[in-house]
Order: C-alpha cells, then sequence, then structure tokens
C-alpha cells in the first residue's frame, strides 16, 4: 500500500509538471500581454512610455523567454508562493481564498441536495421497476440530464427573475447587503444562490439517481438478495439494508471524481449569474492575460483532478475488500 | 420416440440454416433495433441532417433553380459556399435582391423559390418579396406568421438562422468527434495491443490530457489562432476529447488480444497490422461508438456554450450559441432563447438516447436479457 502510494504520487507530480509546462507555454503565446490589455482597459488612448512598459516587463518576469519563465515560476510553487496577480496587483492566493467561498456556497449545497434527493430517487425507482410512474420518473431524469445548464438558467432568469420578479436576476448580495441585519443576510445570499443552486444540481441529480438505479438494477439480480427474500425480510428491509448497502461502493468512488468541480464550479453558470466564484475568475484571468492567476488556478484544478483520482482509487480498495492495490 | 426423431429434425435444420451466425454488427444492429426511443433518436438525427443538407431549399432569399437570359443556376448554393453563387448575378448588380432584380432585367426568367423567404445574414426589408413587410427590428420581433421563431435585434429572421444552424451543430459533433476518434481509437490500439511500456507511456499521455482544463485549453488555442473559424473549433474540441475512447478502445484490445481469433491468427502468420485493423479493430467498434455519441453530444453542448460565452464561430455564421448570447443581452426576448436552447437539448437529448441504445446493444453481458 505504501509503495503503490508512493509510487502514485510520484507519476502525479510528474503528470503535473507536464500540464503546467503546455498550460504555461500556450498562455504565454497567446497574442496580447497582461500589460497591454490592461491598459486598453483602462484606457485606449492613453499609451504608456517605453520606458515604464519594460519595467514592468522586467517587474512581471514577462522579458524572460518562456521556458525560462516557467522554470522560475516551479521554483517559485515549490517555495509555496504562486505570485502576485498582474492585473489585480494581488497574491494570487488570496484571490483564489476570496473567490472559493462563492463558488463553495453553491456546490456544497448542491453536492448535498443531490445526494440527499438522489438516493430516495433512485430506491424508489428501484423498488418500482418497470411500473408507470416509475417509466415518468426516468424519462424526467433522463430529459433533465440531457438539458444544457446554460438554456436552463436562461430559462429559469427568463421567468422567475424578469417575468414574476421572484428573485434577483444576478449577483450574489444586493447592493445594500452591508445594512443588512444577518438574518437578512442570509436570506438575501440565499435568494440569489437559489438559481444557480437549481441549475448545478438538476443535472447530476439526474446522473446519480440513474447511477443509483443501475447499480440496484445489478445487485437486485445476485443470490443473496433471492435468499433475503427466500427468508421473508420486507420489501424495504431487503432493498435498503441488503441491496442498497452494496452499491455504495461505486457511489463512494464518485464522490472523488466530483473534487475538481467542486471546488472549480462551471464557468459558464457563474458567468451567467455574475456569481463572484472561481470559474468567474478563471475565465476574467484569461481575458486578462493575468498569467499568474491562470496558472495558480490551472495548478490547483489539476492537483484536485489527480488527488480525486486517487482518493476514488483509496477509496475503492477501502470499501471494497476484493478489491486489493497492487504494488506493481 | 416421435419427440425424438422430432428433435434430431430440427437439429439437423438447425445445423443446415445455422451455417453463418449474423456478424457483430447485425446483431447489434438488430438488438438496437428494439429500442423505441433510440430509434427515434436516430430518425431525429436523420431529420436535422435533412434540414441541415437543405437548409438554403428551406429558408433563403436567394432562389433554389432560376432560369436567366437564357441560362439555368442554382444561386442558392452560394449558402454553402461564396463561390457557387454564380458571379454573372454579381456582375448583374444583384447585390442580393433576387425577385425584384430578376423581373426587371430579365422578364422571361423565372424561379424556384425557398419555402421561406428569409436571409439568415441579413434583415429582410420591406416589399423585397412582393407584399411582406420588412423583419422587425430591437425587441419587436416576437415569433408571428411572418417570422416564426420571431427575429433578432438586427431584424434578421431566428427560424433561418437556426435552419442554417443546423449544419454547424452537426458538422462540429461528427468533424470534432471524427477527429477524436481516430486519434483515441489509434492510441488506445496501440496501447492496449502491444502492452508493456508503450502502454505505460500512452496511458500518462491520457492521463495528461484528461487533467488539462478543456476551456482553458480552447480558450487558450483559439486566442493564438489568427482568426479562428468553426473548423478550428472542431479540430480543438477533436484533439482535446479523445479520452473517453482511448481508455475504451485500450480495454476492448487488452481482452481481445487474447481471444481464440487472435490467435489463430496469429499462429497462421497474420502481420501485426493486420491483426489490429482487420481483426480485433472491427470487433470492437461498437463498444468505442458508445463513448462517440456521447462526445458528439459533449461536442455540441461545447461548441454552443464557446458561442454563448462570446468565443464560437465567427459572427457571420448563425449558430444556436450565437443566438442563445444574443438572448442573453435581453432576457425580453424570450425567443431568442427558447427555440435555440430547445434545438440545443433536443440534439444532445437525440445522441444521448442513441449512445445510450448503442450501449446495451453491444454489451454483451445484456445479451440475452
Amino acid at each position: 500500500m505504501f509503495s503503490y502510494l508512493v509510487r502514485r504520487l510520484f507519476i502525479g507530480l510528474i503528470t503535473l509538471l507536464l500540464i503546467t509546462f503546455i498550460i504555461f507555454g500556450l498562455i504565454r503565446n497567446m497574442p496580447g500581454s497582461p500589460i497591454s490589455v490592461n491598459m486598453a482597459m483602462i484606457d485606449p488612448g492613453k499609451e504608456l512610455n517605453p520606458a515604464d512598459i519594460e519595467r514592468m516587463r522586467k517587474a512581471y518576469g514577462l522579458d524572460k523567454p518562456w521556458p525560462e519563465a516557467y522554470v522560475l515560476w516551479v521554483s517559485n510553487v515549490c517555495r509555496l508562493d504562486l505570485g502576485r496577480s498582474i492585473s489585480r496587483k494581488q497574491p494570487v492566493t488570496r484571490l483564489i481564498h476570496e473567490r472559493i467561498g462563492p463558488t463553495l456556497i453553491l456546490s456544497i449545497t448542491s453536492l448535498f441536495l443531490t445526494y440527499l434527493l438522489a438516493i430516495p430517487f433512485g430506491l424508489y425507482s428501484s423498488a418500482r421497476q418497470g411500473k408507470l410512474d416509475e417509466r415518468t420518473l426516468g424519462t424526467t431524469l433522463y430529459m433533465l440530464y440531457s438539458f444544457p445548464s446554460f438554456v436552463a438558467a436562461l430559462f429559469l432568469q427568463i421567468y422567475f427573475a424578469n417575468k414574476l420578479g421572484w428573485l434577483p436576476l444576478y449577483g450574489m448580495k444586493s447592493d445594500n447587503y452591508s445594512s443588512m441585519s444577518s438574518t437578512q443576510q442570509v436570506w438575501d445570499i440565499f435568494q440569489h444562490a437559489l438559481m444557480p443552486v437549481i441549475c448545478y444540481t438538476y443535472g447530476s441529480l439526474a446522473y446519480y439517481s440513474r447511477f443509483i438505479r443501475a447499480n440496484m438494477h445489478e445487485v437486485l439480480r445476485q443470490d443473496y438478495i433471492r435468499t433475503a427474500r427466500a427468508k421473508g425480510l420486507g420489501p424495504i428491509n431487503v432493498l435498503v439494508k441488503h441491496a442498497f448497502r452494496n452499491t455504495f461502493i461505486p457511489l463512494v468512488t464518485l464522490i472523488g471524481l466530483t473534487l475538481p468541480s467542486l471546488l472549480g464550479g462551471s464557468v459558464i453558470i457563474e458567468r451567467i449569474f455574475s456569481w463572484p466564484g472561481m470559474g468567474q475568475l478563471y475565465f476574467e484571468s484569461i481575458l486578462e492575460r493575468d498569467y499568474p492567476t491562470i496558472m495558480g488556478l490551472t495548478l490547483m484544478f489539476s492537483i484536485l483532478t489527480l488527488a480525486g483520482q486517487l482518493l476514488a482509487d483509496i477509496f475503492y480498495a477501502l470499501a471494497d475488500p476484493r478489491v486489493k492495490i497492487s504494488d506493481h | 420416440m416421435q419427440e425424438e426423431s422430432d428433435n434430431k429434425s430440427t437439429v439437423s435444420a438447425e445445423l443446415k440454416t445455422v451455417k453463418k451466425s449474423p456478424s457483430f454488427w447485425v446483431e447489434t444492429w438488430q438488438r438496437f433495433k428494439r429500442r423505441k426511443m433510440a430509434m427515434m433518436a436516430l430518425v431525429y438525427i436523420g431529420f436535422l441532417c435533412f434540414v441541415a443538407i437543405f437548409a438554403p431549399a428551406i429558408a433563403g432569399t436567394k432562389p433554389i433553380i432560376c432560369k436567366y437570359k437564357g441560362h439555368i443556376y442554382f444561386p442558392a448554393l452560394g449558402y454553402f459556399r461564396r463561390q457557387w453563387e454564380n458571379p454573372i448575378f454579381y456582375k448583374d448588380r444583384f447585390r442580393n435582391r433576387y425577385p425584384e432584380n430578376l423581373k426587371q432585367k430579365d422578364p422571361d426568367s423565372w424561379a424556384i423559390w425557398p419555402l421561406v423567404y428569409q436571409d439568415p445574414y441579413r434583415r429582410v426589408y420591406d416589399d423585397e418579396w412582393k407584399g411582406q413587410p420588412g423583419n422587425p427590428t430591437q425587441d419587436n420581433g416576437a415569433p408571428s406568421l411572418r417570422n416564426w421563431f420571431g427575429t433578432d435585434q438586427r431584424g434578421v429572421d431566428v427560424f433561418a438562422q437556426m435552419v442554417h444552424g443546423t449544419t454547424i451543430a452537426l458538422l462540429v459533433g461528427f468533424v470534432s468527434m471524427g477527429i477524436a476518434g481516430v486519434i483515441g481509437i489509434l492510441v488506445g490500439a496501440l496501447a492496449g495491443f502491444y502492452g508493456k511500456w508503450i502502454d505505460m507511456v500512452l496511458s500518462r499521455m491520457i492521463e495528461v490530457v484528461m487533467c488539462i482544463p478543456t476551456l482553458i485549453l480552447i480558450l487558450a488555442i483559439i486566442a493564438i489562432i489568427d482568426s479562428p473559424t468553426i473548423w478550428h473549433m472542431m479540430a480543438i474540441i477533436g484533439l482535446t476529447g479523445w479520452t473517453g475512447i482511448a481508455r475504451l478502445a485500450r480495454a476492448e484490445f487488452m481482452r481481445l488480444r487474447e481471444s481464440d481469433f487472435v490467435l489463430a491468427a496469429r499462429t497462421t502468420g497474420v502481420g501485426q497490422f493486420r491483426i489490429i485493423f482487420r481483426y480485433i479493430l472491427p470487433n470492437s467498434l461498437a463498444p468505442v461508438l458508445v463513448p462517440i455519441t456521447f462526445g458528439i453530444a459533449a461536442a455540441i453542448l461545447i461548441e454552443s456554450g464557446l458561442s454563448f460565452l462570446g468565443f464560437g464561430a465567427p459572427p457571420p455564421n448563425p449558430s444556436w450559441g450565437t443566438l442563445l448570447n444574443l438572448g442573453r443581452q435581453n432576457l425580453q426576448m424570450w425567443w431568442l432563447i427558447f427555440f435555440p436552447g430547445m434545438a440545443i437539448f433536443l440534439a444532445v437529448l437525440a445522441y444521448n438516447l442513441i449512445g445510450e441504445g448503442l450501449q446495451e446493444a453491444s454489451d454483451p453481458r445484456l445479451r440475452d436479457a
């Protein structure tokens, strides 16, 4: 187990280096530099004198060829320094720190809701296999699964914000947020978060329900289920205690794989709702050619993706005694 | 006694008839056919292909066929490619106003027109088509009898844009997953067939590509290309979307490598190249088609998502995602969101249904279920 972990971590490190190298090369070769883009945004007419530009390029290490700059970046990362954002004049770690909260509000609520609803849905549909209500539920879930979340977001905005006026169109807080009492503040964020959370949730809800149903389907054909039924256990008992517990293993591995999206957020949904989260930051930093921020976020997502895969494998081995992690 | 001889005769009859077992493809197709939803989805995709091919005949302002100064022309082909519109119309200063110009410049001319006189690229003006008022602009273009799906801010008909946008939606799926399929199958085949260090290297490569955030890769590459076209985008989606296919192909090749028919081929001296492409590939193609079909759905989503963010096909190209982006700027114009949104949804749903049907049809565990 230990040597397996060491091997996986070593491979993961090489993968990380490769990914960051590719992304670094790509973004450094994008036309436009953070300085020119920044200037154009502030005042297109104003021209910086060449000496100033040169000074700024030096300060941000843009005067070096990108492979050299990459080595510098890696050595800084090894000292846990992600650098400073060029367009926002702040350390990248602080930016991530600021933006991670809003993203977590959405993703954790959504994950919680998904599990809360998907498990009963999945159990219900495996209990009523083939009946009319199960098929209606199944079809509805399948439709939802295929429904693009950005289309759903726009539909929700049109109906609930524009037509009925019940919910705010976008943003995370109202303008007078700071003058509210704390209960009002919670209510305010709740109202703002409602539509994004729905958009995040419905797709994964459909996916998880179908996933649980498919696994239950497999388990219910096993001999031990027949044994449990034969010895006179009630249907609920069989379904929950004997069948569902055995579908837990694949469910657990799924959590590992959702790790990156949990912190990464969704660029499109956060854009539509102007939610100040990680996805939005990612998108903005690409537009602003803010190299340190892009690299910091890329590093974070890659680590999370790799860690999620590793966690899923380890969970799997822990939850299922039949699976053994081999050392070679 | 009677029964036994009956059995014997049926057995011998079976031996005669079951000479050639149905091929894997025929079998998969037969099981696929039984799934009503998947078949309906397939028919729907066929319908979309029909719409895409005949788009200029469904909605357009150029005649499908016309006789002009003694010659027959097909100006509607100009919608596919500028050059396919005969230069004579340019020389005679038609300026894309066919109905009046044809009459004025050649009274003997005749033409067969598209079903709907609307253009996907420009607004139709007053009396361009006799008795048809010009398209409403700004947010006044709600769906009406003239403009079935309404018009956008510039007064361009949404129905025409959607009909012509079908081509992009379908092409994005086919081309990008065609590229992804070739790369994925090749990488997966090599990794699965040869194993050992080749497998090690290729598997790491798959892992690296999987971990790269797709969106940033696409945005970065689009930014690097000077004038990105829809073809660049398809290539990029294809170049990033092959990992799932490769993993499945790898598993299939690993499984089939050990099978008896491959062993038989090896012992009779068939070359490796031939074993890979003529023996194993046809037998592993049906399962590999599953991630390709799901990939087409994902590609359509990525394309419309990128167009929605404003990074999609450059403006003159009508695309479903671009329409959504227009609608987002003014939510009052619900028709700019509803119709393209439903079109994207239905296309994605259809591909997902086909993918699922294929998955169940090609899964040997469900063979006799």
